[in-house]
């Protein structure tokens, strides 16, 4: 293909691209700004006011260490539930199976995500499901949502189907020869998964653990949902801001150094995620 | 010997039930959602009483929703049509040209993915506050195509990188203009790219919580920011039978992509 085409057909994504860097270099600049009280005017001089008074805050850095302990939670309980699946989903034996899983992820993938955040609080809510089960049985009522547990288990299952599926297409490339070579010459079934099955899966799994982390960290839906306020991870700091106050000024500082904060962690496990990778090939 | 090999491959049951239980975890709020959808009251699922359609008729008799409704699905429509007009031009200058930093270009269109929509949203409200423009309808369109264009992207660029640019050149050779050749031997071969594409990109916009929770203003919401102050405020069935409806539509989603390109390949383009 010319030179000139190439760009002539590239015109609309930099047209994007120019749009997705006005738009940040705005957000910048009203992040230095500071907020006309109950107005949607900004107001100078520039300074990095917003800036320091977050720094300074306990409530933001609360919000810091929240954003990614529940991430890890959340990762960490991923990787434990869902290598099975997706050792189940590389390896079924029958089509019809894999085809069944695969359906099932899927449609609750595409279901969106307040069909299932609403799910939780019908399941999890102080009327919901399990707590009515357990007045049945004349047992004491638990506190399910407007904490983290809640929290993570409406993650964890929106992530899950992410996770599966990246580990499932990453665990399908492994020659299924390998296992059975082991197991033919006296492995032991634990010893076939720690010595050849876990070793080639490195790999895929820290590309699905990234995938997985990197998208907790961003999770705002089910926080604000089912943390009904009382679990404060990043996003829901910064939504708050505009909710309560309108203050878009600082809201844009806090997203500014959430922004700052994502781009470090991700360049940390993207190097890690490679020293795995090439130390298995 | 035979039976040895077939031990070794097949998972132990063990395995396999854990596989199932967390299968079950994934799917478990399906179910749920409709049964409260034709029940009584949010958490008396199905207890006393036959099922009802009550809710179904709230929904499609409320204003509020009904034009969330027609927000997002126009919405949806647009995001769709455009992101794959930019989209397919796109892949093609990304996968074919020669310009440099076209995998720059490519980077940076992306990064709606990376970054958390929360940021994207608080960016561009700041934005339409800043120029003027304010919060609507335009402004939520504009960034669902942004944040709809890198996930349209990855089939359609592993689709095309697939395909065999022989057949394209004979075409050529045979005295078809680059645009001919293009439309007739390319894009045929594109078409499960696209409808992959088309389906991220619409299911994105229909679904998007985190960019339009920001954009949103008291004249024009979406479904699923509706959705959420429905519940804060009222709390009844309405929005499990919105939900009901969203799973439908969903599962004929899969059923088609099933029909048409089976889900194997789907998941191989995405």
């Amino acid at each position: 293909m010319r030179r000139p085409t190439g760009l002539l057909l590239a015109f609309p994504a930099i047209l994007v691209v120019i749009l997705l860097a006005a738009v940040f270099a705005s957000v910048v600049s009203v992040s230095l700004l500071q907020a006309d009280p109950g107005g949607a005017v900004f107001h100078g001089p520039a300074s990095l006011r917003n800036y320091t008074r977050l720094l300074g805050s306990a409530d933001a850095w609360r919000s810091v260490s929240n954003t990614l302990r529940l991430s890890g939670i959340v990762t960490l309980i991923c990787l434990v539930c869902g290598f099975p699946l997706a050792r189940l989903l590389a390896r079924a034996s029958s089509a019809r199976t894999r085809r069944m899983i695969l359906f099932c992820l899927m449609a609750t993938f595409f279901s969106g995500g307040v069909t299932r955040a609403y799910a939780w609080l019908i399941i999890l809510g102080n009327r919901g499901l399990i707590n009515q089960s357990l007045q049945a049985l004349g047992l004491p009522s638990v506190a399910l949502i407007n904490n983290e547990t809640g929290v993570v288990t409406a993650m964890l299952n929106f992530v899950l189907p992410f996770f599966v599926l990246t580990l499932f297409s990453a665990l399908r490339t492994i020659p299924d020869t390998l296992e059975s070579a082991a197991r033919n010459l006296g492995a032991s079934r634990a010893r076939t998964f720690l010595h050849v099955t876990l070793p080639l899966s490195l790999p895929g799994v820290a590309a699905s653990c990234f995938l997985c982390f990197a998208l907790s960290l961003g999770a705002f839906l089910f926080p604000e949902m089912l943390g009904g306020g009382r679990v404060q991870v990043l996003a829901t700091a910064i939504y708050d801001r505009i909710q309560t106050t309108y203050d878009v000024p600082s809201a844009a500082a806090l997203a500014m150094l959430f922004l700052l904060l994502i781009l470090c962690l991700l360049a940390v496990l993207g190097a890690a995620r490679q020293v795995v990778t090439r130390r298995a090939t | 010997m035979r039976r040895r090999i077939d031990h070794a491959r097949a998972v132990s049951p063990l395995a396999a039930a854990a596989g199932l239980a967390t299968l079950a975890f994934v799917v478990i709020p399906l179910p749920f959602i409709v049964l409260s959808a034709i029940s009584h009251g949010s958490y008396r699922l199905l207890g006393k009483g036959s099922p009802t359609l009550e809710w179904f008729r709230n929904f499609v008799t409320n204003d509020r929703f009904m034009a969330a409704l027609g927000n997002s699905v126009s919405i949806a429509l647009i995001t769709t049509a455009v992101t794959l007009l930019i989209g397919l031009p796109t892949a093609v200058a990304v996968t074919r040209g020669t310009f440099p930093g076209r995998r720059l270009l490519l980077s940076l269109v992306s990064l709606p993915l990376l970054i958390p929509g929360v940021i994207v949203g608080t960016a561009a409200l700041g934005f339409v506050a800043q120029t003027g423009i304010g919060p609507g309808y335009w402004p939520i369109t504009v960034a669902m195509v942004c944040a709809a264009l890198p996930l349209a992207l990855r089939p359609i660029i592993a689709n095309l990188s697939g395909l065999d640019q022989d057949q394209e050149k004979a075409a050529r050779n045979l005295g078809a203009s680059p645009l001919r050749g293009f439309c007739l031997v390319t894009l045929p071969q594109l078409a499960p790219g696209l409808l992959a594409g088309g389906i991220f990109a619409f299911i994105e916009a229909m679904d998007n919580f985190s960019i339009a929770a920001f954009l949103t203003d008291i004249n024009t919401t979406t479904l699923p920011i509706e959705a959420y102050s429905y519940i804060r405020d009222i709390d009844d069935p309405t929005v499990a039978a919105m939900a009901t409806l969203l799973i439908v539509m969903s599962v004929l989603i899969v059923m088609v992509l099933d029909r048409l390109l089976g889900l194997d390949k789907f998941l191989d383009l995405s």
